[in-house]
């Protein structure tokens, strides 16, 4: 059975099966509690599990992260919401150094199963403090794995197998999404990691999109339906360890690949998807340039139409789509 | 204006050439289709011809040197020309005196009038200005002049460098054609996979239809373990044509028996002659020559019969151009020789052998495949008494040579042995009628029986 939840609902309704199921499992981060989190995620968890399993901090992402490390280490199954993804940039010495490496330093003797939640991107006008998209920076680094659900079913389901997974996951969640609505099956159905899913099919282009450009590539693909051109979008769901098998198969299909994603596109996870999309069997079939959408090298601007014209809207895509379909480039 | 001599590009996997020897010499006077020099690749010695009439000069590659393909090995001038700036000789100070006399030309050649502007870009984009009509104030070459040129380098990229997507290769390497000469739809004239598509649609013939699977007994229900695959490349080509040519052309088919007594005993006889000048005598060989020899007096069968609107349209040729069926892998794919009737055996010879090895290797040209007006598919070397082919539209008939079969044979007074050919001819019914067909089986059973006729 399943029902239409949001994306936030389906957080929260994952996290308090983790806790209701598993007495390891307990969160903590800034505002989750009293609050119910900077964007009412974690609503109602304080009074249903209690102060102990549902810990307010203080502001400062080093100790959080470090918390969630030795916790980890100790047998814990901590979830940490880090406010805005911005701030995870306080956090990188205990996750690069620490949490990523302690399991090969140590032999295998530990494990670190946390799961850091955390918002990223653009689109609320909050200025380029608030709006980062920081995936690729941990995609970077071995010993990390990073998801990034696109609707509230995966959202759902891959914070399951999060929660469930041995090491550590950066949870990256969009600040956009969190209203949308959508179908979510009920009770415990968590989702493996590693498992790129098609999430719309077509024979003319394979558009493949993370998190928010899943929605957007999705509604692009309305637009470009009536015109006769079928794209099929590939959700890679988690960035790392990629499941490739599901992408080179779309491409040989498609013969053409546009890649979207919201964080600047130098040094952005477009690069590495095409990089693996060309050095695949998909080689041979590539009827045209392997091309790229992605946000602007730039700050965030906190102009609402700057902010709007520096990440890829649903128009961005229909146009990028349609040249690579009719004209090849 | 100055031709240049290139070390030329046989195969499509050839990257250099070796100079054999000069037959021509430093300024000598030579004239359009002279052999100049030979050279040697991987695979054959080939003779370089002038592409123009004039004065061999500024040779730069001697016997033994090996070079990439399209490198100057020389230039053809006109008399009284000088040789072009870039051809600073390699062997200049070897070299007898007219070489010399070139090189102290070659500098007055820099003083070409050109503008600031345009001798800069020039550089730049790497143009040679003594190759450019200057436009400009006496004949001087202008910023318009380089860009036209810069313009038209790239519009036709040098040889060797298709521009070609992934796709558009693969395609071409499984149906074993060349990009060159497909025209491309993409970007700045690259190919797409549906050129290379539409190419192969247009020159890939029908063999014989393949059988269809044998149904399992009826109550074998269980599901098979094997999974299905899409058709694809020179498959997929050939699956569409032939269900056009079966879906679109009333095909009607003759069968004839040849006694080929005489015809092997004469292919015995002439193969070492055949083989002395460079090619085998198989019995492809001897059927081609048969019917390219007598299709010109059967011009309805050396057709083209193409729809236009609602009109169908018949083309009678008067040259053969003769399609014989090569078996690959991956399919089938039929080189053309073009005008086969002007053929001798021993050249006809030697263009099916060279035709079907590189049409193996995948080196045909894509010309090499097309236009052909009647097409003759062979599978005598396999236990087949007989076939029937499908039509190659446009064309309207298709030959179906089966296997010769020992058989008895009355001679008037008793039986003999002799080898027994079974030939059947598809014919489109639209624009072949049975006596059409049949005139032409006889005359051709007639040569195949007393090949003395072919000296008709």
């Amino acid at each position: 059975m399943s029902r239409e939840l949001t994306y936030a609902q389906a957080i929260r309704e994952a996290i308090a099966l983790a806790m209701e199921r598993d007495e390891r499992v307990f969160l903590f981060g800034e505002d989750v509690g009293i609050y119910g989190g900077a964007f009412g995620v974690t609503d109602g968890l304080l009074d249903r599990f209690g102060p102990e399993r549902v810990r307010d901090t203080p502001i400062s992402e080093a100790v959080l992260a470090g918390v969630a490390t030795g916790a980890a280490m100790t047998g814990m199954r901590p979830i940490l919401e880090i406010q805005f993804m911005d701030f995870i940039t306080l956090s990188m010495e205990q996750l690069v150094l620490q949490a990523a490496k302690l399991r090969f330093m140590l032999g295998g003797k530990v494990n670190i199963p946390f799961v850091l939640r955390t918002p990223a991107g653009a689109g609320t006008g909050a200025a380029a403090q608030h709006s980062e998209s920081l995936e690729n920076w941990f995609v970077h680094v071995p010993g990390i794995k990073v998801v990034m659900p696109s609707t509230p079913a995966d959202a759902k389901g891959l914070l399951l197998g999060a929660i469930e997974d041995p090491n550590p996951v950066i949870f990256v969640e969009h600040k956009l999404l969190y209203r949308t609505k959508g179908p979510v099956p009920e009770g415990y159905t968590p989702i493996p990691l590693s498992q790129t899913e098609v999430k719309r099919e077509g024979g003319d282009l394979t558009v493949v999109a993370t998190s928010l450009m899943v929605a957007r590539a999705l509604e692009a693909a309305e637009t470009l339906a009536q015109e006769g051109i079928q794209l099929e979008v590939v959700d890679p769901r988690t960035l790392k360890p990629l499941d490739e098998q599901p992408i080179i198969d779309s491409v040989k299909k498609t013969g053409r690949v546009l890649i979207v994603h919201e964080a600047c596109k130098t040094g952005g996870y477009g690069g590495e998807l095409a990089a693996i999309i060309a050095g695949s069997e998909a080689f041979d079939y590539l009827d045209a340039p392997i091309r790229r959408l992605a946000g602007l090298d730039m700050p965030v601007p906190y102009n609402r139409e700057l902010e709007r014209r520096m990440v890829p809207q649903v128009e961005d895509i229909v146009d990028a789509a349609r040249k690579l379909v009719r004209e090849g480039i | 204006m100055a031709t240049p001599v290139i070390m030329p590009k046989f195969g499509m996997a050839q990257e250099e050439g070796t100079v054999i020897r000069w037959l021509k010499q430093e300024g000598d006077r030579v004239e359009k289709g002279d052999v100049l020099l030979e050279v040697m690749t991987d695979k054959v010695d080939m003779e370089v011809e002038a592409q123009a009439s004039g004065i061999l000069q500024g040779i730069r590659v001697g016997p033994g040197e090996t070079v990439p393909v399209t490198t100057v090995l020389a230039y053809i001038l006109e008399p009284g020309e000088a040789l072009p700036q870039d051809a600073a000789p390699t062997q200049a100070e070897s070299q007898a005196e007219p070489q010399a006399a070139a090189a102290t030309e070659a500098t007055e050649v820099s003083a070409v009038k050109a503008s600031p502007v345009a001798r800069r870009m020039a550089a730049e984009q790497g143009i040679d200005l003594a190759r450019l009509t200057g436009s400009g104030p006496g004949g001087r070459v202008t910023k318009e002049d380089v860009l036209a040129a810069v313009q038209a380098a790239q519009a036709s990229p040098p040889p060797g460098r298709v521009r070609a997507t992934p796709a558009a290769r693969r395609l071409a390497r499984e149906a074993g054609i060349s990009l060159d000469g497909i025209p491309g739809s993409g970007p700045r004239g690259r190919i797409q996979a549906a050129d290379v598509e539409r190419r192969l649609a247009a020159q890939v013939p029908a063999p014989a239809p393949a059988q269809e699977p044998v149904p399992g007994p009826v109550g074998a229900t269980t599901a098979l373990p094997d999974q299905a695959a899409p058709l694809t490349g020179m498959r997929r080509t050939i699956a569409r044509r032939l269900t056009q040519s079966w879906q679109t052309i009333p095909h009607v088919t003759f069968t004839a028996s040849v006694d080929m007594r005489q015809a092997e005993a004469l292919r015995q006889r002439l193969a070492p002659d055949v083989e002395a000048a460079g090619g085998r005598f198989t019995p492809t060989v001897l059927l081609a020559l048969a019917v390219a020899r007598l299709l010109p007096r059967h011009p309805r069968l050396n057709a083209w019969l193409q729809p236009q609107g609602d009109e169908l349209l018949l083309t009678q040729h008067s040259r053969v151009n003769l399609g014989v069926a090569v078996a690959l892998d991956e399919g089938l794919i039929v080189p053309v020789i073009h005008g086969a009737e002007e053929l001798g055996l021993a050249a006809l010879a030697r263009r099916i052998g060279d035709l079907s090895q590189r049409a193996r290797s995948g080196d045909l040209q894509p010309q090499e495949v097309m236009d052909g007006t009647f097409t003759i598919s062979n599978l005598g070397m396999f236990p087949v008494d007989h076939f029937t082919a499908l039509i190659n539209p446009p064309q309207v008939a298709i030959l179906a040579v089966g296997r010769a079969q020992m058989q008895p044979v009355w001679d008037g007074e008793g039986f003999q042995p002799a080898p027994v050919l079974r030939l059947t001819l598809s014919a489109d019914h639209r624009a072949v009628d049975g006596a059409v067909a049949a005139a032409f089986l006889a005359d051709l059973k007639a040569a195949l029986e007393d090949p003395a006729r072919l000296l008709l």
